[in-house]
């Protein structure tokens, strides 16, 4: 019985490694379906722009080579994914997946953003992920909830679109009456927008696929929304562009935007890509006055809007530390109480056998007084298991209820799986 | 009292660095109060001395510098302006008064409110131009740090880029006029009381050389429409050659003129 996280994340694996190994909703499926087919019981798959993970419930040896394999196959460089990985196993596997709830492994520390990318991965992954991991999954958000609540670790603007606000505001000071477009109509779209147009920057969201929500969404906020052909003519005016389509491949490319940018007079441009795979080809950040800035860069501007946050780091690893012990007793106990079960049913099978071989030979008792010797029996069972039954239960309560159960298997020759 | 005025830009000049050496940003107050009490002093001590020499030059280019630092983090926050005008101010007070200031050919009283004013709006007009210049190091070392992607100390420091092109542009537009009316001064002041353009051909040559300087770098700016780096690299580079102008003329004609 066991719980394994391997993949890559942004503390292993630069952005351009990253990008190739993020998984589009539609392709998680078929990668589960060929982990659990190398032997896995459950499996979910959580691929943000930071991180690809695999959370897999009883892997055997196979399961976690068939992750570096499809990995590497999306490497295609003939790398070995492996070498940009990383693995946990058991409790150290429920840990991670609590501070990445929590927000404690995100690239900005304590971003709300992850606790939805979670709830998706799950979402996702549902039919795979088997009771282990429903019930990981299902904790890991509550874990996530209760550090937000208990501490200042979500305060604050530390997210990426936030970051890129402040890195906007050292080129421009002010952003009021700033113009900005925003290519993409997703969430971080979205936040970013809300964030920008806080500042007082006039927004304009920019989709050709997903046009429709791109044009609800400047509704909402009273923004503008084009299409990307549109767009191109617009960087000659625009102050801030921020990315964030679900595009597989650069849209913004130096033939498309190098000709507007000729047309600024010098005037700063500040293109903010959040998108994975990036959307702006890195040409356009050598263009002069132009200054391009990816997730990565966002990272130490963030971290340091973070420092408040990350006083409070101490605090949220206590209640994750917390949780853990209690899903371990969880997952331990689910192996313990059929092992428990089935003990004592065996030695209940051992004194039902023996009672009936000294009744045979006790026949001219009443019938008193077999109640009271089959009463007899039940009493030392009971004793004799009381002991064991409370010493298992306290172990695996305490996270030591492996090495027991194990040896109580081998011990009384028990064969169910736990 | 330029003793005073020297120990209290020191200590601008040491709050201005300390971020760079790992301590903690001082106040903002204490980084506005402890020039300014400088500048009292200073102001103090220039009124009792004659404006007539290098050192009463040097000394009132620090006073403008200071003031015109505590102007721009007053109004535009840009409190790394500090970083080159303290050092810049307490390096001039420092020479003023290693120079000394003695007792120099006094115009007399009747001409003494022209040749204050020319001396006045010329060494501001100079020290304009060396805010222009200051700004447009700041906006250069700040672009390169965005450029980069370098998050550290500058890039928290320093101020806005747009913030630094429009000190640059103020500085500019501001000192212009300052300087041709301190030109214009000067030349109403020699043939009013010189009797004729009599100054020494270095001092005119540098100072006409500054104004040109100074115009064309307006030019540049308000006429070109040049901003952001590009106006940054012409300030730098006309500042650069007033200065090295002035030092060549001082090189080859020692003697020359009053403050040169």
């Amino acid at each position: 019985m066991s719980i394994t996280v391997l993949g890559v994340n942004h503390l292993t694996a630069p952005l351009e490694v990253r990008e190739r190994f993020a998984h589009a909703p539609h392709e998680i499926p078929q990668a589960l379906h060929r982990v659990l087919h190398a032997g896995a019981s459950g499996g979910v798959l959580l691929s943000t722009c930071n991180r690809t993970e695999f959370y897999l419930a009883e892997a055997g040896a196979a399961a976690p080579e068939e992750v570096w394999r499809i990995l590497s196959e999306r490497l295609g460089d003939g790398r070995p994914a492996r070498d940009y990985g990383f693995v946990h196993r058991d409790r150290e596997a429920v840990r991670h997946l609590y501070r990445v709830s929590a927000g404690l492994d995100s690239m900005i520390l304590g971003e709300a953003q992850i606790q939805g990318q979670v709830r998706d991965a799950w979402e996702l992954s549902r039919a795979q992920a088997g009771p282990v991991l429903h019930r990981l999954f299902q904790t890991a958000l509550l874990v996530g909830s209760r550090v937000r609540s208990e501490t200042v670790l979500g305060a604050g603007n530390a997210s990426a679109p936030s970051a890129a606000v402040a890195v906007a505001e050292k080129i421009f000071g002010d952003l009021t009456d700033r113009a900005a477009l925003i290519l993409g109509a997703g969430d971080v779209a979205e936040l970013a927008a809300t964030c920008l147009a806080a500042e007082g920057v006039g927004v304009t969201l920019v989709a050709s696929r997903t046009y429709e929500r791109a044009r609800t969404i400047a509704e909402r906020m009273g923004a503008k929304a084009m299409t990307l052909d549109e767009a191109w003519a617009q960087f000659e005016h625009a102050d801030i562009v921020l990315c964030s389509t679900a595009a597989p491949h650069a849209v913004v490319t130096w033939e498309r935007v190098a000709p507007a940018i000729a047309r600024r007079q010098g005037r700063p441009l500040c293109i903010l890509d959040l998108a994975v795979p990036r959307d702006v080809e890195p040409a356009v950040g050598q263009l002069e006055n132009v200054f391009l800035y990816h997730l990565d860069d966002l990272q130490t501007v963030a971290q340091q809007a973070a420092v408040a946050r990350r006083e409070e780091i101490p605090k949220a690893e206590r209640i994750v530390d917390q949780e853990v012990e209690h899903f371990w007793a969880w997952f331990h106990g689910l192996g313990m109480v059929p092992a428990i079960k089935e003990f004592r049913s065996r030695v209940d099978a051992v004194r039902a056998v023996e009672l009936q071989r000294a009744m045979r030979r006790l026949g001219h008792l009443s019938d008193a007084d077999r109640a009271q010797i089959e009463q007899f029996s039940y009493a030392l069972m009971n004793k004799f298991l009381h002991h064991p039954t409370v010493a298992l239960k306290k172990a695996a309560e305490e996270g030591r209820g492996f090495g027991l159960l194990e040896a109580l298997k081998t011990l009384f020759g028990l064969g169910s799986r736990a | 009292m330029h003793l005073l005025a020297l120990g209290l830009y020191g200590l601008t000049t040491a709050l201005a660095l300390a971020p760079f050496a790992g301590a903690r940003s001082a106040p903002r107050a204490l980084m506005l109060g402890t020039p300014m009490a400088g500048a009292a002093f200073h102001v103090a001590a220039l009124v009792q001395l004659s404006l007539v020499g290098l050192a009463p030059a040097l000394s009132m280019l620090a006073l403008f510098l200071v003031l015109l630092q505590v102007v721009s983090e007053r109004v535009l926050r840009a409190q790394a302006v500090a970083l080159f005008t303290a050092p810049l101010a307490t390096g001039l007070v420092g020479l003023a008064l290693l120079i000394g200031f003695g007792p120099g050919a006094e115009p007399s009283a009747g001409r003494n409110a022209w040749f204050v004013m020319h001396v006045t709006l010329s060494v501001l007009g100079l020290a304009l131009l060396a805010l222009a210049f200051v700004s447009s190091a700041l906006y250069l070392l700040q672009f390169r740090e965005l450029k980069a992607k370098r998050f550290g100390q500058m890039f928290r420091l320093f101020p806005p880029l747009e913030r630094l092109d429009r000190l640059n542009q103020i500085a500019l537009a501001a000192g212009f006029p300052a300087l041709t009316l301190g030109v214009l001064l000067a030349i109403g002041y020699a043939v009013r009381f010189a009797g004729g353009l009599h100054v020494d051909k270095a001092q005119v040559v540098w100072g006409m050389f500054t104004w040109l300087v100074l115009g064309w770098a307006v030019w540049l700016r308000h006429v070109r429409h040049w901003m952001g780096r590009r106006a940054a690299v012409a300030s730098i580079a006309g500042f650069t050659a007033v200065l090295l102008v002035y030092l060549a003329l001082k090189l080859t004609q020692p003697v020359a003129g009053r403050f040169l």
